[in-house]
């Protein structure tokens, strides 16, 4: 068995000082940490060593945490194939860890290990220094044991960066313990994805809804007749980001080229074709397809975005937060070796709608992985987290 | 058949800023080659770009320089296509939503009419490496140079409205007199700050067809922008009468050979929006204040120096056309030199001195206030004239002072009468025969009497008392 860690720190920072002094924190070889391989588990960036620090690496950092090491992943983080994010923090080798979210993977990572996952708001954390895949979805989400220590994370990493100019400069970062009286809080069932459960799933996710409604919260079904659309917008827009972004991985300046071509045209291709692994390659050929062939399906998509996202809003005003499942379960059973696109969007059904609007949601574990999901508004990161707090604090009284 | 052509031009401006558009790498090409290079302008993986503020304010006083409506949001998108200037497969480009739209210039035309000419709009947009071709004993290698790219560009699309080579030609003198003006570029084709690209069709004359075009690029003068567009208005038109069907392409313009070279085309894909680089927002007050910081332009300029100076229309426009020359000229008369004296000797002794030296107006050692001293010598009868063009030449090669230059090589004009009076005794006792013709009505032994004065003095004397003193003694 494969060690955890594709890389380990070899001189761990000295801890003990700062707010994170006491934490040692895993990441991803998608984030860059100067020094450090940053490969993002594909061959197009084999070899490829960071040069500087991704924000949030630095911003830990600068708060006393020592970063451990660096998990093995996914190619570019797409889907959970060959990952072993989150099974650091369950075996002890660290407290936290980073993991980017580009549908749901921090969250469901979190969920086999029966931890809890984070992505935060769209535009709340630097992307500066993260490898990404799908700019306009991805974010840097976090994994630990309970909340408490993500949000201690996230209030260290959040706010605007002078090399991000996506981060909104004026973006309200505030994470003072929040108060949360269950009588005053209402959480909305999306009534689609409860319903897109099997029988069995739905039971439990029944119980949990029980659960809260018992503590005090108030429970409200939501109609949202078009939430299966987000996986769908999702996977068309994500490919064509996709496509876009990893035009760079050229193979001249790092990665593996293919020896032999005649010219640089056949450099590229064969080294090209050689990089990529056949998920995210159907995933490229996908996003190609909609770029070249179908542009006007990805202009869609688009317009189809922006109208559940105006729907979304809409939605929140009538709830506080969202409650949802956090997958399928007979999707994550499906055998992990022979991973197709079908199969990775089946499996992000219920997490992908937040990296389509750029909420707040996180995997909130009970019983292990039989957890549920909940989201916020944008930017609704703080009171999230203290719902998610109270919660657990709920689960640990037996309550 | 008579045939017109329908000419557009694509027009990349490089700005001139400090920083390069997306990182704050030095925006100098010419340096050494990739020395000016970052992780962001050479695209290494978690790079991001950070818009330069710089950048769009310059490239918006260019906007409304040319008289387009800068829009409220405008956004980048990444234009996919593969090659090696562009190693991370994509240009930052705003396709969709351009900085600017409309605008236009207004030329004369061939017969000497007012015409105006449209802009369709104006984009950022980022440039791309260069690529050096070189040999490596015999194999032929090409280096890639990452100082240019991530530069920051405009691009102006014009509509088809050019009929001719004359039109495209006055539209970019027009173009780069307005732009060096708001001080975005310096807009130099031969230094590659201003790229013109032409898409050029024929059709019968009086139609309003839009025939397939044929896109030309490589000019690197105006001059070469007019003859390669009157080559392919011969060749399209040669083609159309003998019903050779005209397909979309490019061609290169040969200087040399004075043809156009059909050229392969570069893969190009779709643009999709890029989420990282925020859109430009400008409110209706940011916009107003850029156009408060839009300098005088040429016409208003123009019509206040014939007002404050008294200079002809001609005179007024000529200088105003470079924003570097009318500057000088204010500079001049502002040190207290009287117009027509600045006028004189910026135009027909300081600009070709400077020329000739490959020197620029604005940098020269010649300051306004050096050159203002010297020609305030001339108008004191300090020195002569010929005296003044000699320290000019010593201007450009010493830091000394005018005066100082005069004192220490002897310009000094000789006034003093009796002095004179001398020179003028031994000229006219030396020269019996020109006296002689002068007394019989012949004018121009007069100026050659002068000259021998001039001579004998070795060119110190004053011209002006020479000719009083001289008509005195022969009346
Ligand atoms: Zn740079």
């Amino acid at each position: 068995m494969d060690s955890v860690f594709f890389y380990r720190n070899p001189n761990p920072d000295a801890s003990g000082n700062g707010p994170l002094g006491h934490l040692s924190i895993a990441t991803q070889p998608n984030i860059s940490i100067a020094g450090w391989p940053a490969e993002a588990g594909s061959h197009a960036l084999a070899g490829y060593t960071a040069l500087e620090d991704a924000s949030v690496a630095a911003r830990l950092r600068k708060k006393g945490a020592n970063l451990c090491g660096a998990t093995r992943m996914s190619e570019f983080g797409f889907g959970l194939k060959n990952s072993l994010a989150a099974q650091a923090v369950q075996k002890g080798d660290a407290n936290a860890e980073l993991v980017l979210d580009l549908a749901g993977e921090c969250r469901l990572a979190a969920l086999h290990e029966g931890l809890c996952g984070y992505k935060p708001s769209y535009g709340l954390v630097s992307r500066y220094g993260l490898i990404g895949l799908i700019p306009s979805m991805e974010a840097c989400g976090i994994i630990a044991r309970d909340c408490k220590t993500i949000r201690d994370i996230l209030e260290a990493v959040a706010g605007p960066d002078e090399y991000d100019f996506s981060v909104p400069e004026d973006a309200p970062v505030s994470f003072s313990t929040q108060g949360i009286d269950p009588e005053k809080i209402s959480l909305g069932v999306i009534e689609e994805a409860r319903s897109a459960l099997s029988d069995e799933d739905r039971v439990i996710f029944d119980a949990r809804t029980q659960t809260l409604k018992k503590a005090g919260f108030t429970i409200k079904t939501l109609p949202f007749p078009d939430f299966s659309l987000f996986s769908l917008v999702h996977r068309i827009v994500g490919s064509v980001e996709a496509s876009s972004c990893l035009g760079r991985y050229d193979s001249v300046r790092y990665g593996k080229r293919v020896p032999g071509a005649k010219n640089w045209n056949e450099m590229y291709l064969q080294s090209r074709g050689a990089a990529f692994g056949p998920l995210l390659k159907s995933y490229l050929f996908q996003g190609a397809y909609f770029q070249f062939e179908q542009f006007s399906g990805y202009e869609d998509a688009c317009r189809i975005r922006a109208r559940l996202l105006s729907e979304m809003e809409q939605l929140t005003t009538q709830a506080d937060f969202l409650i949802l499942p956090a997958v399928n379960s007979a999707s994550i059973h499906a055998p992990n070796t022979t991973e197709s696109l079908d199969d990775t969007y089946a499996k992000v059904f219920h997490t992908a709608f937040t990296n389509v609007t750029g909420q707040p949601a996180f995997y909130l574990p009970f019983e292990g992985n039989k957890g549920v999901q909940l989201a916020g508004p944008r930017l609704s990161d703080a009171r999230l987290l203290a719902l998610g707090e109270h919660i657990q604090n709920m689960q640990q009284r037996g309550q | 058949m008579e045939f017109e052509a329908v000419i557009g031009l694509e027009i990349h401006v490089e700005l001139n800023c400090a920083t390069k558009l997306f990182c704050d790498c030095p925006n100098r090409p010419g340096d050494e080659p990739n020395l000016n290079t970052c992780p962001t302008c050479l695209w290494f993986p978690g790079a991001m770009p950070r818009t330069s503020r710089e950048a769009v304010q310059k490239a918006s006083l260019l906007c409304l320089g040319l008289g387009a409506e800068l829009q409220p949001v405008s956004a980048f998108d990444q234009k996919v296509y593969y090659y090696p200037d562009l190693p991370k497969g994509y240009q930052l480009s705003q396709a969709h939503l351009p900085l600017a739209r409309g605008g236009g210039m207004d030329i004369i035309d061939e017969e000497g009419r007012p015409k105006s000419l449209r802009i369709h709009h104006i984009h950022m947009e980022e440039d791309v490496a260069k690529l050096v071709h070189e040999m490596e004993g015999r194999t032929p290698i090409s280096l890639v140079d990452f100082n240019r790219a991530g530069s920051p560009l405009v691009e102006i699309v014009t509509e088809p409205d050019f009929r001719s080579p004359h039109d495209a030609m006055e539209f970019l003198k027009a173009l780069r007199t307005q732009v060096r003006y708001v001080g975005s570029s310096e807009c130099s084709m031969e230094n590659g700050t201003m790229r013109v690209d032409a898409n050029i069709s024929v059709r019968p004359k009086g139609t309003n067809l839009m025939n397939t075009k044929v896109e030309v690029k490589n000019m690197n003068s105006v001059r070469h922008v007019g003859d390669a567009i009157a080559f392919e208005i011969s060749r399209q038109s040669a083609c159309a009468q003998s019903g050779e069907a005209i397909v979309l392409h490019t061609r290169l313009w040969d200087p040399d050979k004075k043809v156009t070279v059909a050229m392969r085309a570069k893969f190009e894909g779709p643009c999709v929006p890029d989420p990282s680089v925020p859109s430009i927002v400008l409110t209706p007050q940011a916009i107003e204040q850029m156009r408060a910081q839009l300098p005088e332009m040429p016409a208003a300029r123009a019509q206040r120096l014939v007002t404050e100076h008294g200079l002809s229309g001609e005179e007024a426009v000529y200088l105003s056309t470079d924003p570097d020359v009318a500057g000088y000229f204010e500079a001049l008369t502002g040190h207290g030199v009287l117009p027509r004296t600045a006028m004189h000797w910026l135009t027909t002794q300081l600009i070709p001195a400077v020329r000739e030296r490959r020197q620029e107006l604005a940098k020269t050692k010649v300051t306004p206030a050096r050159f203002a001293a010297l020609l305030q010598m001339l108008a004191r009868d300090e020195i002569n004239a010929n005296a003044a063009r000699e320290v000019l030449s010593h201007l450009f090669d010493s830091d000394e002072t005018p005066e100082s230059i005069v004192g220490a090589k002897g310009y000094k004009q000789v006034s003093d009468p009796g002095a004179l009076d001398k020179l003028i005794d031994k000229v006219l006792a030396e020269q019996q025969a020109a006296v002689a013709d002068l007394k019989s009505g012949q004018g121009k032994a007069m100026g050659f009497l002068i000259g021998q004065v001039m001579q004998a003095s070795n060119s110190k004397a004053n011209p002006k008392m020479i000719r009083d003193l001289m008509a005195k003694k022969l009346a």
